[in-house]
């Protein structure tokens, strides 16, 4: 029975951190659940990517260790098994149906193909504008940012790494601003387009929650984050710097 | 503040909105919580312009903007029974320095050594203002009666 229980319970952790809950945000639910499930001498360490938990079970100790070695952000998963760890904790729920909420929480489907490609794409165009774009740095980015969430999604189900994914959607969409500038004349400025594009792709979340992880003492999981976000950050830059020097090298496009 | 102005602060604030709906979109929010995230972003956003107007830099004008960010995030966590982070990631997407980001890459880039250094140090500036004011607001502890209805689940000890 509490071997049952602490799979459930290390399972939330880990469903908790793979998409994108905070690291004692998954510390707390874990042992609120583990509380409210009776399970005995409950300690558990989280970590960015990891997870460690033991306990007093019937016939000795057990232990359970979770590796979470990628994140993809779904925070309505987040949210539904922060609901199960209340409903639990209020007792409205037993081991068999948290286990099942659990299961559900876990297969919530994200929005479509579809629907992501647009959101990235109106995403884009509405930075350029508040970065000060006008209608054709809009539409680019508009473009740019189809662009870049086609190569995301392609790469994600191809299973190539992250650092690849970023230098290569960043330097698609820089490639885009920059030929498209003929269509658009003089009063045209690639580096507004570029920005709206670029957003999309920020590492926004991994700096904010490193330095709040940080605030909060949690050192080493702050600094997993923040060299997340320095690797993310790079490989945009990387990927930007590359295609203008391909761009100046090979057709003599000014900066 | 004149009439001009104040017109293209409510423009900045829709396309503020629209821009943190579609991140939300991007981090799988469930439907109910697309207004609040909008809000929450859009207000953060109209507040760093009108900083900026004002004359603040831009580390400082981001740092006042997560205030109210920040304060409505909460709200919203507190009123729809979600975690704070839900609200939280998608409203501060207008506000991260990603054409700080752009900039100091573009400077390296041109070899403007002087130009690259100070852009980067006041993207990474703006970027722990950012999650300094966040930090602030969300330890600001709630009067037991509130804090009770929020997400966390009830402490133990």
């Amino acid at each position: 029975m509490t071997d049952r229980a602490m799979e459930m319970v290390v399972e939330a952790g880990k469903a908790m951190l793979e998409n994108g809950g905070e690291v004692f945000r998954a510390q707390d639910t874990m042992e609120i659940m583990a509380h409210s499930l009776g399970i005995q001498e409950f300690r558990v360490y989280v970590l960015t990517n990891g997870i460690f938990a033991s306990a007093e079970g019937e016939d000795g100790p057990i232990s359970a260790v979770r590796h979470v070695p990628r994140v993809s952000v779904h925070l309505g998963r987040v949210e539904a098994v922060n609901a199960i760890s209340r409903e639990l904790a209020e007792g409205k729920l037993d081991l068999d149906s948290a286990e099942k909420a659990l299961h559900d929480a876990c297969a919530i489907p994200a929005y479509g193909f579809k629907v992501s490609l647009l959101a990235g794409a109106v995403g884009s165009g509405c930075f350029a504008f508040l970065f000060g774009g006008a209608g054709p740095e809009i539409v680019t980015a508009f473009c740019a940012g189809i662009a870049e969430m086609l190569i995301m999604q392609l790469f994600h189900k191809g299973g190539v790494s992250k650092v690849f994914t970023d230098i290569a959607a960043a330097a698609a969409c820089t490639a885009l601003a920059l030929a498209v500038r003929p269509l658009w004349g003089a009063g045209y400025n690639p580096s507004g387009a570029i920005i709206g594009a670029l957003m999309v792709l920020t590492p926004g979340v991994a700096l904010t929650m490193g330095i709040r992880d940080i605030i909060n003492a949690d050192y080493l999981s702050g600094t997993i984050r923040l060299f997340d976000a320095l690797l993310c950050a790079g490989c945009l830059a990387c990927g930007v710097a590359l295609t203008y020097m391909v761009a100046l090298s090979f057709w003599r496009i000014p900066l | 503040m004149d009439l001009q102005f104040f017109g293209s602060c409510v423009l900045q604030f829709c396309v503020a909105m629209v821009a943190t709906v579609c991140f939300s979109l991007a981090f799988q929010v469930p439907r109910r919580h697309f207004v609040a995230c909008g809000t929450a972003g859009a207000v953060g956003w109209v507040v760093y312009i009108i900083c900026t107007a004002a004359g603040l830099s831009m580390p400082a004008a981001t740092l006042v903007a997560t205030f109210p960010l920040a304060g409505i995030s909460r709200f919203f966590a507190i009123t729809h029974r979600a975690p704070v982070t839900l609200f939280l990631l998608c409203a501060i997407f207008p506000l991260v320095p990603g054409a700080g980001i752009y900039y100091t890459a573009y400077y390296l880039l041109n070899n403007e050594q002087i130009l690259f250094a100070s852009k980067g140090v006041e993207t990474l500036k703006t970027a722990v203002a950012l999650a300094m004011g966040i930090a602030i607001v969300c330890s600001i502890p709630l009067p037991r009666r509130i804090s009770r209805h929020q997400y966390r689940g009830p402490k133990m000890n």
